[in-house]
């Protein structure tokens, strides 16, 4: 009896749909895209649709874990990973597919970065509100698996509410379309919905279509300060009870302030001098006309300590988008937790999470939508050395607990050792069966991201 | 079990006054605002969440299908019980459940009628966004099924864009939740995905929707065109200018000497077209967004800008636009409304398109629409008693709505796609695609028993009648009526 030929190796089969040069398997190479500790064995770069769904066929023939990425600047969020065995890469699909700037809509590959879309759109003073802190590295796709968003949310939704169009291909090597690249649209199943903040298990997305709106002609940031941030919640009310519409509302907390400390401007001008060293902060930003503006700066009055424009303005925000990244850069054992809760109980979980921290050796320092009700709350260790796992576990569980019970706390980065101890996505209102009947469908072997999600 | 028992255990369930099967009764169930027509079996009142749910029960022991409806307002045959069986008409569901004003949210039953909600919070200066033409007796129910718009959702967005949470009644009769008051929860967005899946998902029985703070000024203005082409461009140029109006709608010569003559808004009666124009805002921003829009008309080669200078004529003008298909009813004995969408940029040639087909088949077509966002209605005027005439106005649709996917576009924008459109999916999506939104149906309602033969072409629909040959299944689009 004669031996059965070998089978092709993993390698070579990519390497047939990709081709060779868009494959590695060079372990060395690939430990920088470790998750947990836990790195793929191979990586793949498809240029298509089509060799996206080969992948994913031969993924689920040979029964293999599959990871989608684009710019890889979210995926320490989920669960850890049990396997990783091939990385994919999106960032060879990056072609912009139309773009009618008289219509106001943009359709692109997944690959594309979002300062790719930025300096398109820029060309007719165009942009798209989705905002991240790495535009150069951060991809169209990426941004939609993790439903990523920034204080422009408050004005113009989320990434779900402008996002008109999306291919993605599914678990088992499906290429499906949902919607289109119309603004208005509702033929078949909103699909969109389903693979925005699907954080990759769903399907791999591979290109979208979106809304896109014109830039406003001038605008204007003023920062509020109140000594309580229950104080600051009764400043967002007055605001949002009133004509106003700003583009952002955003509340800060006073250790926030350290981490945009750089672009809170003129650091030595009176304003600041003024500023109370434990002030909670609410920015808002207002765009329009001279006239309009000076209406904000009226409505708003004494409440207003600072006023920002032109680069100060941009600078101050940009801080404010990459909160979570400065949080981290300065401290790589700090919890970060992203809230999405009804906007009434925004001054009720800071001050919970306040407490919480205090009462676990933690600083905490927040920065959010607060017009949105989406926070983004850090937990800073006190003591250089980390805080044992345990008690990263115990704050985010009385933290969840202090939430009403259709708010959710997903805890988007920690130190892996703290992962074991709890969920990092903790509960949904969303019933749990109802989202696995839905995974099934499009993931029916559960190629995609295996074991990170909340499933 | 027979028809006759599940009658008998629907009165059980819903009580005696809850339940109609006579068919004169039933006669008031066959049809929607639009075309398509079929009669149920029965029509049950539920008054709670445990009723439909015991409903659903029934209904899927006894292999019947179960159909919601709403006020039967839609136009594309989502209400209808194409297959026969039980439709659950939400007419005593119709509480405002909470009013949480901090929050900025409503909880409301499906029967709620979508004006009702936006009077029931004026008072707190906040009313609900989405503005259907028929908003004084749509439900929001119905709304959250077909995601419909309206001449505000140009700014606002459309129903998915104000709906965070939803309670429903799987077609296994479990009651789960989607989300809540919160938006952007952890999670796939199952909230997202069912608005709009035209009841083929599940029942909603408590949905949770943002409330829209009412703004402090309003303009509106209506631009007056020799012809459709200038006000066609018009519509480009605003788009381009970056002006988001609040609504933008166009009406062109035909329509607005029909409405007119029955509505007295102050069209006039020799112009080619007119735009509906409303910028809403703050005080400022509405005095120069006015003045901008004014001034791009006037260069687009308007005729006039008249602008309304008290609520009365503010909603003098509107009651043309929202009048306006009873007004085309006065002059037609049936109608066919379209709800294609097109790129912004291609109205001038689809509208020149539409105006084609409208020689080639020798009919009158008529165009009012949502400019501002491209979602055109055009009314093919035909009378329903002559067969030629009617299969005429079918080509005539299925060739616009051709054209409007041809240049980018949609083959509804906000009427949904129902029982009237099923069979044009494949214009927009291949097989794998509706392979894949098959699947996810199939996860929620695997025997098709809630609300068959919508939404997907009828290869799959075969499979579906199969799993409910009752003899009163309907008849579909074989049967075009008049406009009730």
């Amino acid at each position: 009896m004669s031996a059965a030929p070998a089978l092709p190796s993993l390698a070579e089969e990519l390497a047939a749909i990709a081709g060779p040069e868009f494959v590695n398997d060079d372990a060395g190479m690939l430990r920088v895209f470790a998750v947990d500790g836990i790195a793929p064995a191979i990586s793949v770069s498809p240029g298509s649709a089509e060799e996206v769904a080969a992948i994913l066929r031969l993924a689920s023939a040979r029964d293999l874990v599959v990871v989608p990425c684009g710019g890889f600047t979210h995926q320490d969020q989920g669960g850890i990973p049990k396997r990783a065995d091939v990385l994919l890469k999106t960032g060879r699909l990056r072609a912009l597919r139309h773009y009618d700037a008289g219509d106001l809509t943009l359709g692109a590959d997944a690959g594309m970065t979002l300062a790719e879309v930025e300096r398109t759109l820029a060309v007719h003073r165009q942009f798209l509100p989705l905002e991240v802190a790495r535009p150069e590295a951060s991809t169209l796709g990426g941004a939609l698996a993790v439903a990523a968003h920034g204080p422009l949310r408050h004005a113009y939704g989320g990434v779900r509410d402008f996002c008109i169009g999306i291919t993605f291909v599914t678990g088992d090597g499906k290429i499906a379309h949902g919607g289109g690249r119309v603004v208005k649209n509702v033929a078949g199943y909103d699909l969109m919905k389903l693979l925005v903040g699907s954080f990759g298990t769903l399907g791999v997305i591979v290109g979208a279509s979106f809304k896109v709106f014109p830039r406003p002609s001038a605008s204007r940031s003023f920062l509020c300060e109140f000594p309580e941030a229950r104080e600051a919640a009764a400043f967002r009310d007055r605001v949002l009870r009133s004509p106003l519409r700003p583009e952002c509302l955003e509340v800060l907390s006073p250790r926030a302030a350290e981490y945009l400390k750089d672009s809170i401007p003129g650091a030595e001008s009176k304003a600041v001098g003024r500023s109370a060293p434990e002030a909670w902060r609410v920015a808002l930003r207002a765009a329009g006309s001279e006239a309009v503006l000076a209406r904000y700066a009226r409505e708003l009055g004494a409440a207003v300590s600072t006023e920002l424009e032109g680069q100060s303005e941009a600078a101050f925000w940009r801080s404010v988008i990459t909160f979570s990244e400065s949080v981290e850069g300065r401290h790589h054992n700090a919890m970060i937790l992203h809230l999405a809760l009804p906007i009434a109980a925004v001054a009720a979980a800071l001050a919970a999470a306040e407490q919480i921290a205090l009462d676990h050796g933690f600083l905490m320092a927040a920065v959010g939508r607060a017009g949105a009700g989406a926070l983004v709350v850090a937990l800073i260790p006190i003591l250089v050395d980390p805080p044992a796992a345990p008690l990263y576990a115990a704050a985010v569980k009385l933290l969840r607990l202090a939430l009403p019970h259709d708010a959710t706390a997903a805890v988007a980065r920690c130190p892996r050792e703290a992962k074991s101890y709890f969920s990092v996505w903790g509960t949904t209102p969303t019933e749990l069966d109802s989202m696995r009947g839905v995974q099934r469908a499009l993931d029916p072997k559960s190629v995609l991201n295996r074991g990170r999600f909340m499933l | 079990m027979s028809f006759a028992t599940v009658v008998k255990r629907l009165r059980k369930i819903a009580g005696p006054d809850a339940v109609l099967d006579r068919p004169e009764d039933l006669m008031l169930y066959e049809y929607d605002a639009g075309l398509a027509c079929a009669t149920p079996q029965a029509v049950v009142f539920p008054r709670s969440t445990e009723q439909v749910a015991e409903i659903v029960h029934l209904a899927a022991e006894a292999g019947v299908p179960i159909v919601p409806r709403g006020a039967g307002t839609g136009l594309s045959g989502g209400s209808i019980a194409r297959d026969g069986g039980i439709i659950l008409g939400f007419s005593r569901m119709n509480h405002i459940l909470e009013l949480d004003l901090d929050n900025q949210r409503a909880v409301v039953e499906p029967g709620v009628v979508n004006l009702d909600l936006s009077n029931a919070v004026a008072g707190a200066g906040l009313y609900f966004a989405p503005d259907p033409s028929s908003q004084k007796a749509c439900t929001i129910g119905g709304n959250v099924a077909e995601n419909s718009g309206g001449p505000h959702t140009l700014a606002c967005g459309v129903t998915v864009n104000h709906v965070t949470g939803l309670e429903v009644v799987l077609p296994d009769g479990r009651v789960v939740e989607f989300g809540g008051k919160a938006a952007g929860v952890v999670g796939y967005d199952l909230t997202g995905f069912f608005v709009g899946s035209e009841g083929t998902v599940g029942i909603a029985t408590k949905i949770v929707v943002k409330l829209t703070r009412l703004p402090e000024a309003v303009a509106t203005l209506l631009a007056i065109f020799h012809t459709v082409d200038d006000a066609a461009h018009t519509v480009v140029a605003l788009t381009s200018a970056g002006i988001t109006p609040a609504a933008l709608e166009m009406l062109d010569g035909w329509t607005l000497r029909a409405v007119e003559e029955a509505t007295h808004a102050g069209y006039p009666m020799d112009s080619g077209a007119v735009l509906l124009i409303e910028v809403e805002g703050l005080r400022e921003e509405v005095e120069e967004q006015a003045e901008a829009v004014s001034g791009i008309c006037q260069m687009q080669k308007a005729r006039e800008v008249r602008r309304a200078q008290n609520e009365r004529e503010r909603q003098l003008l509107w009651s043309g636009r929202k009048n306006a298909f009873g007004a085309i009813g006065r002059i037609s004995p049936s109608y066919y409304v379209q709800d294609g969408v097109i790129p912004r940029t291609r109205i001038p040639d689809t509208l020149r398109h539409i105006e084609q087909v409208a020689r080639k088949y020798s009919l009158t077509i008529g165009n009012i629409f949502h400019a501002g966002d491209g979602n055109l209605h055009p009314l093919i005027l035909f009378d329903v008693r002559d067969p030629e005439q009617s299969r005429r106005t079918h080509a005539a649709g299925r060739e616009i709505l051709e054209y409007c996917v041809q240049v980018g576009g949609s083959i509804t924008g906000e009427h949904g796609v129902g029982m009237e459109k099923n069979e044009l999916m494949p214009l927009l999506f291949s097989a794998d695609d509706l392979e894949v939104m098959t699947r996810l149906h199939d996860a929620f309602n695997p025997r098709s028993l809630l609300n068959p033969g919508k939404l997907f072409p009828a290869s799959r629909s075969c499979r579906e009648t199969l799993a409910s040959a009752h003899p009163a299944a309907g008849l579909g689009l074989d049967s075009p009526r008049a406009e009730a």
